[in-house]
């Protein structure tokens, strides 16, 4: 039995100021996948997943999520460039993406932080947008704080805010870009636990990140990034094993 | 000044009956140049190289020239030009209010409009892509996103820049208008009371920046998330 396919990329290149971060990057993932990419910082890992909700223009390849393709075109000067806006905002609208900043929107509410795109974006129901923000906000613990504005929160509770915010629009796919980094080891654990929870429901997700136990335990497929390509991949027993490849054998536990 | 008291009570009764005339020129002129600075800030954001043009040669000129050659320039300046002299605008250009209001408007639009752009720049890039990722549009990402930040930042720039507009609108007082300033400057030609005259239209001055202060204070408390504003510098 396998699952529909929810996003592919295919191909990715993209050079920042004459250098290669990627040097074509592909990736597919099913329903109900947890995909962890991992790399050392400088491997292209942030940049590739933010070519997935095109926050970064491949400047090659192409991207599909859901049956959306990127509207990507070349311009006359023969850069790539999102050709249609709209369909570009359809297709960001089918995924979430949670961030290593949190980037909670500071001027609202955390329930108006949850409700703003399913209410604004999807143009869904008020009242039934409501009841459900309410619900996630009661799912990550922060139900209590859904009237206070997000600098009056610790990084960890504005993280499980933002995670509430992604879930809210029902995406096929949650893109987390490093979810963890700005946060303290306790709210590490917290943030983790929670996402680890999301991931037993069934929710796809695919996470840049540094929480090796997070990549052993959880994910369905490891990617390791290196001078941005795949320089290997496969299911968290095999990478965490002993056939594992050197490179990231290496990348693991550095020579003493 | 022996007789102060019978000569301020009617100068100031006097002085008070041009306030409307000033903020009829402060009004219109803070409305249409915020608008336009406006204007000229989504031309700062505009992907046509063009519009970028114009807005950096609109503020180039209109900042870079005295305000008061710019009045001049329009109420005596352009009446020597046959078609605005013989043209269908000229009932316009004839009135002194309202050359000072365009030319209060041309002005102030390039200060505000810097004000803005400077503030579009620190709209947090976390906030944006927040937006995008959701799958935003540009103009709900404007309308949003952008515009709540970027109003936020402004304000306290955005007020100094209302309140020198407050007191340039003396200027019109040199081509004629009998504003609080122009009012004065006619009693002053028949009493010879220069100082207690001028001092009169100053208290009525700080009288309206007093309410237009208050006012952009209040906004700001009102837009400042959960604390009001910072009142006070803390010593260092």
């Amino acid at each position: 039995m396998t699952s529909p396919i929810v996003l592919t990329a295919n191909n990715i290149r993209k050079t920042f100021n004459g250098r290669e971060v990627l040097k074509g990057v592909s990736l597919e993932a099913r329903a109900g996948d947890v995909i962890a990419i991992l790399g050392g910082s400088g491997s292209g890992k942030s940049t590739f997943l933010r070519c997935l909700n095109l926050l970064e223009v491949p400047d090659d390849g192409e991207v599909m999520v859901g049956d959306f393709r990127a509207p990507l075109a070349r311009n006359r000067k023969g850069r790539m460039v999102i050709a249609d806006p709209r369909a570009a905002a359809r297709m960001r609208g089918e995924t979430a993406m949670v961030f290593q900043g949190f980037n909670l929107w500071p001027h609202m509410t955390v329930l108006e932080n949850v409700m703003e795109a399913p209410l604004r974006v999807q143009r869904r129901d008020g009242a039934e947008v409501r009841e459900k923000a309410l619900a996630l906000l009661e799912r990550v613990g922060m139900a209590a704080f859904a009237g206070a504005y997000p600098k009056r929160l610790s990084g960890g509770q504005q993280q499980r805010v933002a995670i509430a915010r992604a879930l809210a629009t029902n995406p096929k796919v949650i893109l987390f870009d490093e979810p963890t980094s700005a946060l303290d080891p306790e709210r590490v654990r917290d943030v983790l636990a929670l996402m680890r929870s999301i991931a037993r429901e069934g929710c796809t997700m695919i996470v840049v990140t540094h929480e090796m136990a997070f990549a052993r335990d959880v994910s369905t497929l490891v990617v390791h990034l290196a001078d941005g390509v795949v320089e290997s991949s496969g299911s968290p027993a095999h990478m965490f094993g002993l056939d594992a490849s050197p490179a990231f054998r290496g990348f693991l536990a550095p020579a003493p | 000044m022996a007789d102060g008291s019978g000569f301020y009570a009617p100068t100031l009764a006097q002085l008070f009956g041009a306030v409307p005339v000033t903020l009829l020129i402060l009004l219109v002129s803070m409305t249409l140049a915020t608008l336009l600075a406006a204007v000229l800030t989504a031309c700062s954001a505009s992907a046509s190289p063009g519009l970028r043009a114009f807005r950096a040669g609109w503020t180039f000129l209109f900042r870079g020239t005295p305000l008061i050659l710019q009045i001049f320039m329009i109420y005596y300046g352009l009446a020597m030009l046959p078609w605005i002299r013989w043209g269908p605008a000229w009932p316009a250009f004839r009135d002194p209010i309202f050359c000072t209001c365009l030319a209060l408007t041309c002005c102030c639009s390039a200060y505000i409009g810097e004000v803005f752009r400077g503030a579009l720049a620190a709209v947090p890039a976390g906030e944006i892509e927040a937006g995008k990722a959701c799958g935003m549009s540009r103009l709900q990402l404007l309308r949003r996103v952008i515009a709540p930040a970027l109003i936020r930042i402004a304000l306290p720039s955005y007020s100094n820049e209302v309140i020198m507009l407050a007191k340039s609108t003396s200027l019109a007082s040199t081509i004629t208008v009998l504003d609080i300033t122009g009012v004065a400057q006619g009693i002053i030609s028949k009493t010879y009371r220069t100082l207690d005259v001028f001092l009169c239209a100053a208290a009525l001055y700080l009288l309206i920046n007093a309410i237009l202060s208050a006012g952009l204070r209040a906004w700001a408390d009102r837009l400042s998330i959960d604390r009001p504003t910072p009142k006070a510098v803390e010593p260092l």
